[in-house]
């Protein structure tokens, strides 16, 4: 749910405490704004200070088709279609100008991250920016939408067919004799059962705990006041009228 | 007889499997040249090197440890113990004027990660951490000479001292008898960074001193030497950022090289400073003209601005007030460092500069001007 606590795995920038400092700064900011739940298939709506914007204030919904980085410059792409051209927005999850972060629709995809999405047809980045939140029902799990997305004809911007995607239909597309050759030879099916691989590409179980440990208790208290908020919100006393 | 003495070998052999000789390796002293290096296997458990083996008991281990523990009952916590010094305390209070020199810190540096401005601006910070940092010892100008030559010295107008600063606590036992000296007169923990800061005698500081991160004040300009990080023997297109050569169109063999390097006739030689391949890295590098964005004082940590301080992470560099005629000090610094005896007043924990944004601020909103 919070994958911006973990650090980087990399041993060449570990340090413990400049994570924890990180941490501290990341909890300070969660206390000013409140982060919602989301994951790479969401629908997010961002308010944005902008200085250059008629009234310094910019409002931008997309779909999430990656989240990128880690503690403070974790940072999200949203992509939409304004007036037939592809937009995408990068946005700093910590950055102090975002005013406001709405999940409006809250799933996830088959694949890590969307970036198919800008080799496919319009309709499936598209989405209208009145766009209502919609509400999972307390306690539910995160449904996950197994859309297939066929794509466009080449050329494309990546190799898309080398990366395993669960979510892409590849039809009417014919490579070339030696794209298909350099795909067989590039394919690395045993990477999944490189346990040492795996080990050295993600937090260990052990140091995760310690980290949730030690953040959980500041995060719970932000949710409260949370729910509170919104409870107030929502409850709108009756006014008497003449 | 030599049987005997092959039982007394094989004897030896088998004590030599008995005991768990994986846990120390008694480094040698004299490598001749050209000895192989002793590489130990990287699934094997990891080894302590010392020096030589002292045949130490339980007890005597035990024992030592006590003793240190009472010379040095407990780490200096910053400002509230008075070290143990046994030499007389140098005075220092004299007020700052423009001109005066004084001493820098010893700084690890511990990653780098974005700060906001207040105009919604986004920089990166490097984090320097300030750890254990105390004054060794203080040459005067009379004692310190910088440069040895055989030449007869300089007559140098202004004289100027030395402050020797060290830094990270280490266990008084690993040291040898010489490195331990240093200290010994001081009663200083030994340290494992030792640098020394060229002053002016009004910045003296008596030996013992705890140097803490609010030494610098945010906003002001340092600078930072240090060793940049070691990339080996590289080519000229990494090394110099030469363009290399094609990667096709009849090229072979000559992508990544540096092409023609130099003229023929008269000259007849390749001309000296010619960019070539060779070593690069590990050289000492000044960044000069930083800015401090931040300091913590509870954990002593500064944030300068910019990525671009040289060296890896978790390594060592030196923070100074910086030398650029421009962006000197122009209102006083905290001379001749901040001493928390002095001020009554405690710091807060968290201490900014101007334009940066504190993430427990409300969210930054820009106004329409009318």
């Amino acid at each position: 749910m919070y994958p911006e606590f973990l650090p980087d795995p990399n041993p060449l920038y570990r340090n413990a405490l400049r994570e924890k400092l990180e941490r501290i700064d990341m909890l300070a900011r969660r206390t000013r704004i409140a982060i919602p739940e989301f994951y790479v298939g969401s629908i997010l709506a961002v308010t944005y200070s902008e200085p250059h914007a008629p009234g310094k204030v910019n409002k931008f919904v997309g779909i999430c088709i990656e989240r990128n980085g880690s503690g403070l410059r974790s940072s999200f792409l949203l992509r939409n279609i304004v007036d037939n051209q592809g937009i995408e927005v990068c946005y700093e999850l910590y950055d102090p100008a975002i005013q406001k972060i709405d999940c409006l629709r809250l799933e996830k995809r088959l694949d890590s991250h969307l970036r198919y999405l800008r080799d496919a047809p319009a309709k499936y980045s598209t989405f209208p920016f009145d766009l209502e939140p919609e509400f999972l029902p307390e306690g539910a799990s995160v449904p996950v939408n197994d859309i297939k997305v066929p794509l466009n004809g080449l050329p494309w911007l990546e190799k898309w067919e080398r990366q395993e995607l669960k979510g892409i239909i590849i039809k009417g597309v014919t490579f070339s004799k030696k794209r298909n050759a350099k795909t067989k030879i590039s394919a690395k099916p045993w990477e999944k059962y490189d346990l040492m691989k795996i080990y050295r590409e993600t937090i260990p179980e052990e140091e995760q705990n310690e980290i949730f440990n030690e953040v959980y208790t500041k995060l719970h208290e932000i949710e409260i006041t949370k729910r509170r908020l919104k409870h107030k919100r929502t409850f709108i006393r009756p006014q008497k009228t003449g | 007889m030599t049987s005997f003495l092959k039982t007394i070998n094989g004897l030896q052999l088998f004590n030599k499997f008995l005991k768990p000789s994986i846990s120390t390796i008694i480094s040698k002293r004299d490598g001749g040249v050209g000895t192989p290096k002793y590489r130990h296997p990287e699934w094997l458990p990891k080894v302590t090197h010392v020096k030589h083996d002292e045949h130490l008991t339980q007890d005597n281990k035990e024992f030592i440890e006590e003793i240190v523990q009472d010379n040095y009952d407990s780490p200096i916590e910053f400002g509230t113990q008075i070290s143990p010094l046994k030499i007389d305390p140098i005075e220092p209070i004299t007020k700052w004027r423009k001109g005066l020199r004084r001493t820098g810190l010893i700084a690890k540096k511990i990653g780098v990660y974005p700060l906001w401005l207040k105009d919604g601006k986004k920089v990166s910070s490097t984090l320097l951490q300030i750890v254990d940092n105390e004054v060794v010892k203080y040459m005067p100008p009379e004692k310190f000479h910088p440069v040895r030559s055989c030449k007869p010295p300089l007559q140098i107008k202004r004289r100027l001292g030395c402050l020797v600063v060290g830094a990270e606590n280490i266990d008084p036992q690993w040291v040898t008898k010489e490195y331990y000296g240093m200290f010994k007169d001081t009663g200083v923990i030994p340290k494992r960074v030792l640098r020394r800061f060229i002053i002016s005698p009004e910045a003296a500081l008596q030996p013992g001193t705890p140097l803490i991160a609010a030494h610098f004040k945010p906003g002001e300009i340092v600078d930072i030497r240090a060793k940049t990080i070691d990339r080996g023997f590289q080519g000229v297109m990494k090394r110099w950022g030469f363009k290399g050569m094609p990667a096709s169109h009849g090229v072979t063999k000559t992508h990544r090289r540096p092409g023609n390097i130099g003229s023929g006739g008269r000259k007849a030689r390749v001309m000296p400073g010619t960019k070539m391949p060779g070593h690069m890295g590990n050289k000492w590098r000044v960044h000069r003209g930083q800015q401090i964005l931040r300091i913590n004082t509870k954990y002593n940590i500064i944030w300068i601005k910019g990525q671009n301080i040289p060296g890896e992470i978790n390594s060592y560099c030196h923070i100074y007030d910086t030398i650029l005629p421009l962006r000197r000090h122009k209102t006083a610094p905290h001379f001749p460092t901040y001493l928390p005896s002095i001020t009554k007043e405690p710091l807060p924990e968290e201490l900014y500069a101007d334009e940066v944004h504190q993430f427990s601020d409300p969210t930054i909103e820009f106004k329409e001007e009318s």
